[in-house]
């Protein structure tokens, strides 16, 4: 019974696993073969506080640029996110699908059930982190790129290691909640700090050792691409994964179980309230439920108050001040920066404020925030209300299909522009509070483009799911076109002979021009809106013809 | 077409790849009658109403609501219907009465005592969350949801899944009371009881196809009976199988069971004449053998 749970676990997970380590896998080839034809000498008059930031070792060379570049970001977020989502699902998922009940009926306990799932996840992590390191190995030898000295296997079981961490507390979580939403949702904000935390601090001199407090820095912190495997960090890390283990295993065996996972919210709480109730009852109830745009805009608040609110005082507010802190270590190097090099992160120049948040918000976590809002309801948009049958009901009142699909093509504009405008207060607000003196306009500009950029990418899913009806399609396709369209756009300018090709990636319209510089860019606003206005009409014509599917 | 036809199919024809789900169904509910949609699991039941909602569209032929295409009248034709899906699931996190608000919002107002006096009879708790209600309970909702708008077409699959036996006499007599009021009710089932107990006329489907059609006094009268018999020795089924209008035989040592269809004397003297025969139960056949007939004909056919 252990292996049949083992194994329907594994069944059920390894694809998203195969597809996260295939993608990788090409993407590293494919910045390898980038990296070999461009002149690597610009690295080598780098500042050491960029180099620290970006990950790029003193020596920088081929091999090492890619696999910190490819690897050590995107790679490990890839891999510690799939570990996250496995981790959440694993005994709270079945209560959320109501299936626990019939698990448990079988001659199994809720620990043995757990192990099962821990196993699976274990075993589908390895297998990935070994596909890795063999490519990583291969690519490099495909290529004819020399990376003697390099410890690539290194690297991958960091990268395994710090995966690892971050399921299991998810999985720790989901154990004592059973609820998975909260599992994977309070995990991503610790990952998400964490990776913002291990790479901000080693910059700002006197905080250095802060970053020790934030467990990715056990992942990069001693660099083991260049050093080899460091076993104090991964000490460290196995003596988390232990602990959130044992967590994991008390949680699960304390509680009650639920049949079906329904949350009770603070409004509810308020709703049920004598003294409160009228009043909630009115918001909660019929407001809530009074448009199909205002009812879908309610079943994601927590989420966006979470991301609006990340952007907002961590990537906003807090990196104005934080940029006059390492300005000294900044002033000196305005010069030398090589502009071709900068485009990979964003194209920011760290000697300026603007540069500063380029590549701290706006260059990646900016678009990532707004793709979450924006991809979350564009993908469960249709193909959510499909899964959980609901789609019948709601299509038995007279309401076109059209008018469903426009109603939430609303909320996920409503959504991306909120994510937009708190990450435009957060910005305008730390350059006040740092005294950065950066122009409001521009930065209202670049929040506009990145909103746009990011609804896209919503509009892509929510295709994706007038298609098919399937919410896992939808989103994986999503983030596996945007990850290879994202790096495609960093690094396709490096090669002189395919640069114009970097204008089919969404991205290009986003920040080539310079937006915090240069202030808004009303042409590549027009291709942004204009692709978003073509991918919803699609999705109308799709939804239109299709059969509705009845069951998830 | 006239008004004075709820719902209307011609050649009704779904497949999923290599599938038929669906084959040539013509099918014409009168308004005013409930109708009863029968068929085992399988049989295509919900795929004809998914299709005549407009859910999925048909491989070929057509369907009609009120007289209006199931395909481009289809958001008019949802002012005139009232739906219960099979299977039915709702919005987890909204409580019955949010849920009903909802649905009233999106047909543009409902009669709230009307809504409140449904609640009543079926005895359902619209306070708390679909959630946290049982299936049963969660059922009362959706029905509910289906009948507040007084549609003229109401259309339910499978609507009684889940309810007490209290609470499915209570809505037997909410159908007949609407069908009094000019209302039209599709029942998809696969309790016989149900459906025999209210339904004008019955549909029988299988395989997709529609195998019988007949109002239910006539089905009643073509005077099936089950005949239980016993007797002072074992008998030998041979001896019942070859009599005209007998069917279903079965023995077992003393003891027969069989479904007949004729004169009762003609079955007695054969009987008699080689057996002693101790005693005789009778009694009329529920829908359930007379459908069971029908598939065993069909079989037959198919077998043929």
């Amino acid at each position: 019974m252990l292996a049949n749970v083992f194994v329907k676990t594994t069944r059920d997970r390894w694809k998203g696993v195969a597809i996260g380590v295939a993608a990788l896998a090409s993407l590293l080839f494919f910045g390898m073969s980038v990296y070999r034809d461009i002149d690597l000498s610009v690295y080598t008059n780098l500042p050491e506080v960029f180099l620290t930031l970006m990950d790029i070792p003193k020596d920088a060379d081929v091999g090492s640029l890619a696999y910190g570049a490819i690897y050590g970001s995107y790679g490990t977020l890839t891999m510690a996110a799939l570990a996250l989502s496995m981790g959440s699902a694993s005994i709270a998922g079945e209560e959320r699908k109501g299936t626990i009940g019939l698990l448990l009926g079988n001659p199994k306990s809720r620990v043995s059930v757990l192990f099962a799932k821990a196993a699976s996840l274990v075993l589908l992590l390895g297998l990935g982190s070994l596909v890795l390191w063999g490519a990583g190995v291969a690519s490099a030898e495909v290529l004819s790129v020399e990376i003697g000295g390099m410890h690539v296997g290194a690297l991958v079981f960091h990268m395994f290691a710090i995966s690892i961490f971050f399921g299991f507390l998810a999985m720790a979580i989901g154990a004592w909640t059973g609820s998975p939403g909260a599992a994977s949702g309070a995990t991503a904000g610790i990952m998400f700090i964490s990776f913002v935390g291990a790479g901000l601090f080693p910059v700002i001199e006197g905080w250095e050792n802060v970053a020790k407090a934030f467990p990715w820095y056990y992942f990069n912190g001693s660099r083991p691409v260049t050093n080899g495997i460091d076993w104090g960090h991964i000490s460290v890390l196995f003596v988390g994964i232990a602990i959130f283990a044992v967590a994991a295993i008390v949680g699960v065996n304390r509680r009650d179980l639920k049949s079906q996972t329904v949350a009770v919210t603070l409004v509810d709480r308020l709703r049920n309230n004598p003294l409160t109730h009228a009043a909630i009852d009115r918001l909660a109830g019929s407001a809530r439920v009074s448009r199909i745009w205002i009812k879908t805009a309610s079943e994601h608040q927590g989420l966006l108050f979470v991301i609006a609110a990340l952007m907002f005082f961590m990537m906003g507010l807090m990196i104005g001040p934080m940029y006059t802190l390492i300005d000294e270590a900044m002033a000196g190097f305005a010069d030398s920066f090589p502009e071709v090099l900068l485009s990979l992160f964003g194209g920011g120049d760290m000697s300026t404020p603007e540069g500063w948040y380029q590549i701290e918000t706006f260059g990646m976590m900016a678009p990532i925030a707004v793709m979450v809002a924006t991809v979350v309801i564009g993908s469960r948009a249709l193909a959510g209300e499909e899964e959980n049958r609901t789609m019948g009901l709601l299509l038995a009142n007279p309401v076109r299909r059209s008018t469903v699909l426009l109603q939430k093509t609303l909320t996920m504009t409503l959504y991306g522009f909120a994510v937009g405008l708190a990450t435009f207060a957060g910005v305008a607000g730390g350059s006040l509070l740092g005294g950065l003196g950066m122009s409001i306009g521009n930065i209202a500009a670049t929040s506009l483009l990145v909103t746009l950029v990011g609804l896209a990418f919503g509009a892509f899913a929510l295709a994706l799911s007038a298609a098919t009806g399937r919410v896992r399609v939808a989103v994986f396709g999503t983030v596996g076109v945007a990850l290879v369209l994202f790096v495609l756009n960093a690094l396709l300018p490096f090669n002189d002979s395919l640069v114009g090709y970097a204008k089919i990636s969404p991205f290009y319209y986003y920040l080539s021009s310079d937006p915090l510089m240069n202030g808004m860019h009303w042409g590549h606003g027009a291709v942004l809106t204009t692709l978003i206005v073509v991918l919803v009409a699609l999705a109308l014509v799709l939804f239109q013809r299709r059969d509705l599917r009845q069951t998830g | 077409m006239t008004s004075e036809i709820a719902i209307h199919t011609e050649d009704l024809t779904k497949h999923y790849g290599d599938v038929k789900a669906l084959v040539d169904l013509d099918l014409t509910v009168e308004r005013g009658e409930i109708f009863g949609f029968l068929g085992p699991n399988g049989a295509g039941k919900t795929t004809m109403i998914r299709t005549i909602l407009d859910e999925i569209r048909p491989t070929s032929g057509s369907a009609s609501i009120v007289g209006l295409d199931s395909h481009s009248d289809s958001v008019e034709i949802r002012r005139h219907i009232g739906y219960v899906p099979g299977d039915l699931a709702m919005y987890p996190n909204l409580t019955g009465r949010d849920t009903i608000t909802y649905f009233a919002n999106l047909r543009g107002g409902v009669d709230w005592s009307y809504v409140d006096a449904l609640a009543d009879r079926l005895d359902a708790d619209l306070s708390k969350k679909v959630g946290d209600l049982s299936s049963g309970n969660r059922q009362k909702v959706g029905l509910i949801q289906a009948f507040m708008s007084k549609p003229d077409v109401l259309i339910m699959d499978e609507p009684s899944s889940g309810l007490d036996p209290l609470v499915q006499r209570e809505f037997q007599a909410l159908m007949r009371e609407v069908i009094s009021n000019g209302s039209t009710v599709f029942l998809s089932s696969h309790t016989l009881s149900e459906v025999q107990r209210v339904a004008d006329r019955v549909g029988i489907i299988r395989h997709g196809k529609l195998i019988a059609l007949e109002a239910v006094a006539s089905l009643r009268s073509k005077g099936i009976r089950k005949v239980e018999l016993f007797f002072d020795s074992p008998v030998d089924a041979s001896v019942f199988e070859p009599l005209p209008g007998v069917d279903d035989v079965a023995v077992q040592n003393h003891h027969v069971t069989l479904s007949f269809s004729g004169q009762m004397e003609t079955l007695l003297r054969v009987i008699t004449d080689r057996y002693s025969l101790v005693d005789i139960s009778t009694q009329e056949a529920d829908l359930e053998e007379i459908f069971l007939t029908y598939y065993r004909d069909d079989a037959n056919e198919v077998a043929d």
